[in-house]
């Protein structure tokens, strides 16, 4: 008797079970809007308002050593030259970009700007080129008028090449610094390019 | 000649038994018994037993002493060898009445050594949660995420191959993450067990071991009684608050109400604050139930809800910051103290609904049906910008359904317990996060069987075999990226389950199905009355999680991409258990030796390239099968210099290798011996001091899972290790508890402690924490408890 009440109860629970979980709906893609997946640098010259723009786009690809499907995701591997000419100033303007909705591409650089205290862009520099960086005119500044680089005036004297990381970091210690180090906070972007003075 | 033959004919018998707390239905440590007008006398051990031999026949008193009691004299006719079993009151003004009975109690495993917490060991870690209170057995260590956040790991295995059981039911809280701590409060069971490897295959088949809460039944009296824990505790400014309440009736009915609150600052190493290390919970749980004399019913519902704060300079953008942190001695964010949580953080909750009835009518036997619902909701948080500031990066609702019927039956040869179980599991990912999921959506059933039975009518020695199937359907929907799909080849063995295309992702519906099959045999032999050996055989079979097939995300706090094995199939380890025993007079000891081994299906994480993101190039950690082979030893003794003043010492040791690779496994607890010194004043009963001494070693045997990035210093490119496999030096934690209690007062009781960890403010950092790369342990604690019985 137990064992017919046991089995009864058993199917008539599974019955449900399976009821309940049979028109269970698939899955919704989901677009990562929070991620970069675009950065664009745009080198005007001060001069004469000439203008070049570069584009920085690393994919989510998967690089096994053994693996590589040729198509090369290792930032040293990009290089991305940027001329400059000698004894002249520059203004790179950065923008990030969300394209992970090729339908629906999101600039947000703007909410870099409405959070302009918890952001800062730092660029840092290798020896070998002669390059002075300062904030540029219409860059963000933050609540204690930090300037937060995303507009910055490059000004060259001699010729040289130099190793350019780019950082976007997020929620810094500080504010100000040299060096990565002295910024701390979390990496969001890093890009890297060669600038190339001549 | 004659003479001397005679007497030692009638001394040699033996009384042996054990001591429970009645109240609370768990084992009493460190209760002496002896015989009077004799120098003759035991102390109970962790499990409440103990062993008097060389008695002689004839009347003889007994007197039950305990560091908290008043002395209990029980005058006991010898005629032969015998057990028993003394229920002692706990309270202060029934401590003289002692039940007397026949020992028989059903254990989890009858050649099995079982670790019990007594409930000093229990309330001591109230406000701490699980993992630290079971971290007291020899064996047993703590995977943790900052200090709040800890998993049991028991002979070097956690997540998936240690199971958690409460009222009956293995939690479903999404075990196979690191940084996932069992969603259930220790305070609403009364009672805590745990066995090192499968020897029960009741509950499912977890290789490294077993935990079992549970509550235990209300008289059948007409009482309303009850407990209430109060502590503060100085560092992380914090509070708890838990309160039980138990109305029974003569009738057999029963109400019990439980609820538990917890509040935590940041907390602070010796040198600095822990900034965001904060928590808070609040549980609450129901019971009620009948306990007739043929039919037993009961109803069970908890909720349980937590929010911890994960340190903030743990949040890192991509290696660098991960080498910068490393590189660091201080964490790279300290704020001044606050007792709120910020972000990052987790958010769970927990539901468990359960109903249950038990017919003891039934020849021989009790027949159970349980119809069991566990709801999971598991929220973390990151350091995240704009409108998606206060969304989760991750947000997973985890239901279970459970329904099993167990009948228990013993006959003349043996006792038996047999079972079937139907789970229904499913799993939700919400895309409200905007990030893809780590884990995808699933529904997963599960039913099978199992049979256990034990032969203990031979004299000397006792037989307990055990065997379970389980037969697993996961059907599960996941997106693809396009770059893995097309990385990893899966287009020749994956195309036909694609079931929709979009934006540079394929969606794919799979079932995957696994038998299992595990069994256990273990044997029991009682070499004399105070030794005795215990031999355990596991072959256990687990099939492969969620996680270890289809996880698929960045893990923050450690900078790497993880990525789930889709090819893995079941996990077979065998297990086997030696424990030698000594568990009688003044010295005891058991030696638990053991060696586990995987054979080409043991499932690890283990790195395996590099993937490019925007932030940088991040290590890739997959899910692989390898071959590993774990070796160890537990040892536990302890000296009873006299009735008021033990001590104890506990020792573990493992060592697990790839034996592919000869490579050792990464995160194996390193040597760790514990030292335990207890003793109260003379004349002075009601108070005692516990000395703790704990020593962590190095651990030498790891893998060397480090890579290499490259940073501009001074102007050049170097390139730099980041170090994220050497462990941290050993340490030595020292901790003084002392107890009061317990005082009448009014109609209640009510004792105190007064603990300080850390005593010595040392610093250092835990291998086993996943956090050590960013900051040091917690400093000097000192916490004041107060423990009233209602």
């Amino acid at each position: 008797m137990f064992k017919n009440i046991l089995i009864k109860s058993l199917c008539i629970t599974a019955i449900l079970f399976l009821a309940s979980c049979d028109d269970k709906d698939e899955p919704k893609a989901i677009n990562e809007h929070e991620e970069f997946s675009r950065v664009t640098i745009k080198v005007t010259k001060e001069d004469d308002q000439s203008f070049e723009t570069h584009e920085f786009e690393v994919e989510g690809h998967d690089h096994d050593n053994t693996n590589n499907t040729g198509n090369s995701g290792d930032p040293h591997d990009d290089h991305v030259e940027i001329e400059l000419e000698a004894n002249t100033s520059y203004l790179f303007e950065i923008r990030f970009y969300n394209d992970e909705d090729p339908n629906n591409p999101e600039d947000v650089t703007q909410e870099i700007i409405d959070e302009a205290d918890e952001h800062q862009i730092f660029y840092e520099l290798t020896d070998g080129a002669n390059i002075t960086i300062s904030s540029g005119p219409g860059d963000t500044m933050d609540r204690d008028s930090n300037p937060l680089n995303l507009i910055s005036r490059w000004t060259t004297t001699g010729a040289g090449v130099a190793d350019v990381e780019v950082y976007l970091i997020h929620e810094p210690t500080s504010k100000t610094g040299t060096s990565r180090d002295d910024f701390g906070g979390a990496t969001d972007v890093e890009i890297e390019f060669e600038a190339h003075v001549e | 000649m004659t003479t001397s033959f005679v007497f030692s004919q009638d001394c040699n018998l033996t009384i042996s038994g054990k001591i429970i707390d009645v109240q609370h239905n768990s084992p009493l440590e460190a209760a002496v018994i002896e015989v009077v007008g004799t120098r003759l006398a035991a102390v109970s051990d962790a499990n409440g037993d103990f062993i008097l031999s060389n008695q002689c026949k004839g009347k003889l008193t007994l007197k039950i002493s305990h560091l908290n009691c008043d002395d209990v004299f029980r005058e006991i006719d010898l005629e032969s060898s015998s057990s028993y079993n003394f229920r002692l009151e706990h309270r202060v003004e029934n401590l003289n009445e002692v039940v007397v009975s026949k020992l028989r109690v059903h254990e989890l495993s009858a050649t099995s050594k079982i670790h019990s917490l007594t409930e000093l060991q229990k309330d001591r870690f109230s406000s701490k949660g699980l993992a630290g209170a079971l971290e007291q057995i020899s064996g047993v260590t703590i995977l943790s995420t900052g200090n709040s956040i800890g998993k049991p790991v028991i002979h070097g295995m956690f997540g998936s191959r240690v199971g958690i059981v409460y009222d009956d039911m293995l939690l479903e809280n999404q075990q196979w993450g690191q940084d996932h701590a069992p969603n259930v409060d220790l305070n609403t069971f009364e009672n805590i067990r745990l066995i090192k490897g499968a020897s029960t295959l009741k509950y499912g088949t977890t290789p490294g071991g077993v935990v079992v809460l549970a509550s235990i039944l209300p008289k059948r009296v007409d009482s309303l009684y009850g407990k209430t824990i109060l502590s503060g505790m100085y560092n992380g400014r914090g509070y708890s608050a838990i309160s039980n309440w138990v109305k029974s009736y003569k009738s057999g009915a029963y109400l019990k109400l439980q609820g538990t609150v917890k509040r935590n600052g940041d907390f602070t190493s010796p040198n600095y604050n822990l900034t965001n290390t904060g928590n808070k919970e609040n549980n609450f749980s129901i019971s009620l139930g009948k306990n007739g004399l043929q039919h037993k019913w009961k109803a069970f519902f908890s909720y349980f809800d937590t929010e911890i704060a994960i340190l903030k300079s743990a949040h890192i953008g991509n290696v660098k910051d991960l080498l910068r942190a490393i590189e660091s001695d201080v964490p790279l964010v300290i704020d001044p103290l606050k007792s709120d949580i910020d972000f990052p953080k987790q958010a769970n909750n927990h539901y468990t609904a359960n109903i249950e009835y038990t017919n003891t009518s039934v020849v021989n036997g009790e027949l159970h049906l349980k119809y069991s619902w566990q709801r999971n909701h598991r929220k973390e948080f990151d350091i995240r910008r704009g409108a998606l500031k206060d969304t989760p990066a991750l947000d997973m609702a985890l239901n279970t359904h459970n329904l099993i019927s167990n009948y228990e039956w013993d006959t003349t040869f043996g006792n038996f317990d047999s079972g079937v179980f139907f789970q229904v599991q499913d799993n939700y990912s919400s895309p409200e996060t905007e990030i893809r999921r780590l884990i995808p959506d699933y529904l997963k059933t599960k039913l099978g069987g199992y049979l256990t039975a034990t032969f203990n009518n031979t004299k000397d020695f006792i037989f307990e075999f055990g065997a379970r199937y389980e037969y697993h359907n996961n059907e599960v929907q996941k997106f693809y990226r396009d770059s893995r799909w097309d990385l990893k080849n899966y287009e020749a063995p994956f195309r036909k389950y694609v079931i929709r295309e979009e934006k540079s992702q394929k969606l794919i519906k799979r079932t995957l199905v696994f038998n299992t099959f595990s069994f256990n045999a273990g044997v029991r032999h009682s070499l004399s009355p105070t030794y005795s050996i215990n031999v355990n055989y596991n072959h256990t079979q687990r099939a492969p999680n969620i996680a270890e097939m289809f996880s698929d995300g960045l893990h923050h706090s450690l900078a790497s991409i993880e990525y789930g094995n889709p090819f893995l199939g079941k996990e077979t380890t065998h297990k086997a258990v030696i424990d030698f025993e000594k568990k009688a007079g003044n010295f005891q000891f058991s030696l638990t030796p053991y060696i586990i081994v995987g054979n080409n299906n043991y499932i690890v994480n283990e790195p395996t390239g590099v993937e490019s993101t925007i932030r940088g190039a991040f290590p890739v950690w997959e899910y692989a099968a390898v071959s590993a082979l774990f070796k160890g030893f537990d040892f536990d003794f302890s000296y009873a210099f006299n009735a008021k003043t033990q001590f104890r010492n506990s020792t573990s040791w493992v060592e697990a290798t790839n034996t592919k690779t000869d490579l050792p496994l990464v995160n194996i607890p390193p040597l760790t011996i514990n030292n335990q010194l207890q003793f109260s004043l003379p004349n002075w009963n009601s108070f005692f001091v516990m000395v703790n001494s704990k020593t962590i070693f190095r651990q030498t045997q790891f893998p060397n899972n480090n890579f290499d990035t490259t940073v501009i210093e001074d102007g050049k490119i170097v390139t730099k290790t980041v170090d994220i496999s050497t462990p941290p030096n050993g340490y030595h934690d020292l901790g003084l508890e002392l107890n009061w209690g317990p005082y009448p007062l009014r109609s209640s009781n009510v004792s105190i402690s007064l603990s300080f960890d850390n005593v010595l403010d040392a610093s250092y950092r835990n291998y086993l924490n996943r956090l050590r790369f960013y900051s040091d342990e917690i400093g000097r604690n000192i916490s004041l408890q107060i423990k009233l019985y209602h």
